[in-house]
């Protein structure tokens, strides 16, 4: 156990936690924040993506203690009314919606760094993100549309 | 039709001016399918403990107007949950900014409403559908199929008896008055005679029971639907909370002093272990205890085990590591030393199995024969070799692998449990609980096959009865008393065992079986009074599956002068998915076994398909061709094997379609989909009695009219003339006529079509082969665009449907593409999405897809956008220069961009 300096979604916390914690299971089982989902545990399908200091990871390949003094921003923390967000709602997007959290967390890093990305940087940047229910078409529709096209 | 009111003790207090009430409108419907007049007012607890089977939907609240209405399915992503009460809400009138929707705790009989074609047609049922353990049962694509008509009527009911109320309240004719948007007017008067529902709550308690004619009169005709049918009309509730991260699923559920668990699980199919090291798992902080779970341990069953695959949904042996939080739990998983003893199923070599499949379907000397039209092996003699084609078919297991791997909480105490669960199947998942923890009594266990002449099919009732007979002598009972006793374990159940149904991440069948469930009560034994989650991990997943059953085809075809086949020989073996359900016979088993309703599995035997796999596309193979056999050969069962998006329909589509392409191909036919059509020819009913087909299983529905059927019922039957449809519109789609061998050598379309769950689907995929080859040396193929259309009679909810087709032509995609589970010394060799790869973004081409408009009563839309993606998928690769593939995964031989 060892103590940490954390803020997650604009809320300084001091945590003493075992550092080797994955940063999955501290948001979850620690904090109850239960937007960020476990899908795979091995950084393979997305749904447990966050923004640690604005960048997308899979935050079950993250110590908790890697994000010592990080901002950390999971799906609860986008607002409620992100341009993302928003998007995948008029659209239809989510079947299920397991994978959406983690699916939007990837979208909105790559706007937020890119605009206007073409095809192939969307497929760049969101094939970390597995959906089993099919959803892709409509993931990508909505990228677009918020890429301006 | 009877609209049982009750009137609640709150209510009741809102009469005497003490607080708020709830008025419920119960709907109920017997066992026997019938809507019964009930003509009872009481207080809401004594019709609790009155014991009455009642479908409760819709509540209102007197204060302030909220219409609860209850989702009675699983949401997986089908969108079903809200789907079904819109079509509540617009029959009722109700205002969908009032509605709230809430899904149903397990209760079967309560949300049993059988098949809708057993309200008006008395011996229409199938007993499947009618069986109170299962109609919350989200499977096989037919909640919407089942609950349309009953929640249009239920809707209609409710505003009937507004009506009536408010016409009470004005004194005046319910002629008089019409209901709009949870407001009843009085016409002409509108401005002065307007009341909300909740305000006629207090009249609507003293008016008749409105009866079926009058319901059935009230129900609106479609151009006045405001939600069904309206592309975008039918508003998906809980999308905000799915992308603001509240949805809550069942690794969500949060409850004091909560536990988690994860557990080592033997790694073959009925094995178990001889001994456990636990000394380094209880070091990990945080780790509170190792319990060791070996159910069936001293039960009878657990002797039928080896040897045979397991039965009734029983967890793998294992040991769990229970620990305050995840992390502890994987950490104290990971410490954790087991020792094994494998058991029979250690040999399961999913290689030479593919082998013996091979063998059993290249002989008809152990086959079931399914269907026989003419003499196939006659024509087949006399044909000049050259015009023979044959080919055999195969498809590993696979898995389902949802987003959401299996997770369940249980909290037991006093002799309760109290389960949340992500289940495809609630009532099923207390009916096993109820079985694992309370009735160990082997014998008892097979009351649930004991049923009425009235609850089977006519082919099964001689069966049954010799059934009853037996089983009640076993027991020491009466017939009578076999009934009696069958309700008293059930009650017993259901007041032991309450079931919360969360969302689901994701089902495709994997989530129908409740195993992990189990798993979690007995754990939540072992700790009295504190919730226990048991949480799989994607590892689990992918080795723990109930997979989706390996299978190998064999079809032969005799071509005429004009390259149209005079024979089609098709044999089928695939381990039965009720190898894994029921009990195996082995020697020295008790007779009783042998006895077991035979409808579903050939006279005790496990090595055929059952009736639901057998209908799953194959016996209504549906080519026009004048000598036509198809049989079932045998397979043993050395894994669980359960079900998977579509099921049977996946190998069966595969090879049919492949197939006809392979025909084509040797026609020399200048185009497949003319020669498609051409094999199907016209669109005509299927002859199946004519044809040797016995007890069709038509998901369930009667396949063919009767005299006298009301228009508002139809029958299901196979209808090649639809299958044409989707075809012709899916050629339009791809404007197929204008492209098909007009794209250069290297591209290619491949067309598909599949009837399933009595839905129909063409899917038409568009590739490219590039010149060049990988490293490996393999073909590289471009996907360019997938294209489908559907016809699943009336879209209730069109974006929804539309949303299915692209996910299931995804996901057909994915196994095309990619999944693989093989099985080595009795072990699954696949672990998570490193070596169990699934379809990405980047893979997936552009897909435009379609439905028939149709009045045809609603089918299913889940699971049919499914079969024919990876026959089309090969057919396009063939068209566009390519090797025919006649096995999957495709990446073994052809590289995918």
């Amino acid at each position: 156990m060892a103590v940490f300096q954390v803020s997650v979604n604009g809320n300084l916390r001091i945590v003493d936690v075992d550092p080797d914690m994955p940063l999955l299971w501290f948001l979850r089982d620690e904090l109850g924040l239960k937007g960020t989902k476990f899908g795979c545990g091995v950084a393979q399908c997305g749904a447990c993506t966050v923004h640690l200091d604005g960048k997308a990871v899979r935050s079950c390949a993250v110590d908790v203690g890697v994000a010592h003094l990080s901002e950390i921003t999971t799906i609860e923390g986008l607002g409620g009314s992100h341009p993302c967000q928003q998007a995948w709602v008029e659209l239809g997007v989510p079947q299920c919606g397991f994978c959406q959290p983690g699916q939007i967390m990837s979208a909105s890093a790559l706007l937020k760094a890119n605009p206007h990305p073409d095809d192939e940087l969307i497929d760049a940047a969101m094939t970390g993100n597995i959906c089993r229910c099919g959803t892709y078409p409509r993931i990508r529709e909505a990228i677009q549309k918020l890429a301006g096209r | 039709m009877s609209v049982l009111v009750r009137v609640t003790r709150r209510d009741f207090l809102v009469r005497t001016g003490l607080g708020t009430g709830a008025f419920v409108l119960g709907c109920y419907i017997s066992p026997e399918g019938k809507l019964e007049a009930r003509s009872v007012v009481r207080e809401l607890r004594n019709v609790l403990h009155e014991g009455l089977p009642l479908n409760n939907f819709v509540s209102i609240d007197v204060l302030n107007g909220e219409v609860i209405i209850m989702a009675p399915r699983s949401e997986m992503g089908q969108g079903i949950r809200y789907s079904l009460a819109a079509v509540l809400a617009d029959e009722m009138e109700a205002s969908w900014d009032k509605v709230k929707v809430r899904q149903a705790d397990a209760d079967g009989p309560r949300y049993a409403v059988g098949n809708p074609n057993a309200i008006l047609v008395p011996d229409a049922s199938p007993s499947y559908l009618i069986n109170d353990e299962i109609s919350q049962f989200a499977d096989s694509s037919r909640s919407m199929a089942l609950y349309f008509l009953p929640m249009r009527l239920f809707g209609a009911g409710i505003k009937l008896v507004m009506l009536k109320a408010a016409a009470k309240k004005w004194g005046v004719d319910p002629s008089q008055c019409y209901a709009k948007q949870h407001h009843v007017y009085l016409k002409d008067k509108e401005t002065t005679h307007k009341v909300p529902y909740n305000h006629l709550l207090p009249f609507a308690i003293s008016v008749g029971i409105p009866q079926m004619p009058e319901i059935i009169a009230a129900l609106k005709p479609k151009e006045e639907w405001t939600y069904i049918g309206k592309d975008k009309g039918v508003p998906f509730d809980n999308a905000v909370d799915m992308v603001t991260g509240k949805a809550e699923y069942g690794a969500d559920v949060d409850l004091d002093g909560m536990l988690t668990a994860m557990i080592v699980r033997c790694p073959v199919a009925n094995g178990t272990f001889t001994s456990y090291d636990d000394s380094e798992t209880r070091k990990v902080a945080g780790v509170v205890d190792v319990v060791p779970i070996k159910l069936g341990e001293g039960n009878p069953l657990a002797s039928m085990f080896r040897g045979g695959v397991g039965a009734a949904f029983l967890p793998h042996v294992g040991v769990a590591v229970v620990a305050k939080n995840t992390w502890a739990a994987l950490q104290g998983r990971r410490a954790l030393k087991v020792e094994w003893d494998l058991g029979p199923n250690a040999s399961y070599d999913s290689e030479s199995f593919r082998r013996t499949l091979e063998q059993s379907t290249a002989s008809d000397s152990d086959a079931e024969v399914l269907r026989n039209k003419g003499d196939v092996y006659a024509n087949l003699r006399a044909a000049d070799p050259g015009s023979v084609v044959k080919a055999d078919y195969y498809i590993p297991h696979l898995a389902q692998a949802p987003m959401e791997p299996p997770v369940a909480t249980a909290r037991y105490k006093n002799g309760k449990w109290e389960i949340w669960t992500s289940s495809q199947g609630p009532e099923l998942t207390q009916h096993y609980i109820g079985l694992s923890m309370i009735e160990p009594d082997l014998r008892k266990w097979l009351l649930w096959m004991a049923a009425e002449p009235r609850e089977v099919r006519p082919t099964e009732v001689s069966e049954q009865k010799r059934f009853n007979k037996d089983l009640a002598q076993q027991l020491g009972y009466t017939e009578r008393q076999l009934f009696a006793a069958r309700e008293k374990l059930k009650i017993e159940i259901r007041d032991k065992i309450k079931v919360h149904v969360t969302l689901l991440g994701g089902g495709f069948g994997r989530k129908s079986k409740p195993d992990y469930a189990i798993e979690a009560a007995y754990l939540a034994r072992k700790f009295e009074g504190t919730p226990v989650r048991v949480q799989w991990t994607r590892e689990d997943d992918i080795q723990f599956s109930y997979f989706h059953a390996v299978s190998n085809q064999h079809l032969e075809a005799a071509l005429d002068a004009n390259g149209k086949p005079t024979a089609w020989l098709q044999r089928t073996a695939f381990p039965s998915f009720f190898a894994t359900l029921f009990y195996p016979p082995a020697p020295g088993i008790d007779p009783i076994f042998q006895t077991a309703r035979s409808a579903f599995h050939n006279g005790g035997k496990y090595r055929y398909g059952s009736g639901i796999e057998k209908a799953h596309g194959l016996e209504d193979m549906p080519f026009n061709v004048d000598n036509i056999r198809i049989e079932n050969c045998p397979a043993d069962s050395h894994i669980r094997v359960g079900w998977m998006r579509s099921v049977s329909n996946i190998f069966h589509a595969f090879a049919i379609s492949s197939f006809a392409d392979e025909l084509a191909v040797k026609a020399k036919a200048p185009d497949p989909k003319k020669y498609l059509l051409d094999l199907i020819g016209e669109g005509r009913i299927l002859p199946l009695d004519n044809e040797g087909v016995k007890a069709f299983d038509n998901n369930g529905f009667p396949a063919f009219g009767w005299e006298g059927t009301p228009p508002i019922i139809q029958p299901y039957p196979p209808d090649t003339g639809r299958l044409r449809a989707v075809i012709d519109r899916v050629a339009a789609l791809s404007r197929w006529d204008q492209r098909y061998g007009r794209l250069g050598p290297n591209r290619g379309l491949g067309i598909a079509a599949h009837r399933s769950f009595l839905s129909y689907v063409a899917i038409v995929c568009d590739v490219s082969l590039l010149d060049t080859e990988d490293k490996d040396g393999k073909k590289q193929l471009k996907l360019n665009e997938i294209f489908g259309v559907i016809d699943c009679g009336r879209c209730v909810n069109p974006d929804r449907v539309m949303a299915q087709m692209q996910g299931g032509i995804v996901y057909g995609l994915s196994y095309a593409l990619l999944g693989e589970i093989t099985v080595k010394n009795g072990a699954v060799q696949q672990h998570n999405f490193d070596d169990y790869p699934v379809v990405r973004l980047h893979q997936t081409p552009k897909i435009t897809v379609d439905y028939i408009q149709s009045e045809l009563d609603p089918t299913g839309a889940g699971e049919p956008p499914t079969p024919a993606v990876a026959p089309a998928l090969c057919n396009a690769i063939v068209a566009a220069g390519g090797p025919r593939l006649r096995e999957l995964p495709i990446w073994k031989k052809v590289t995918v961009l």
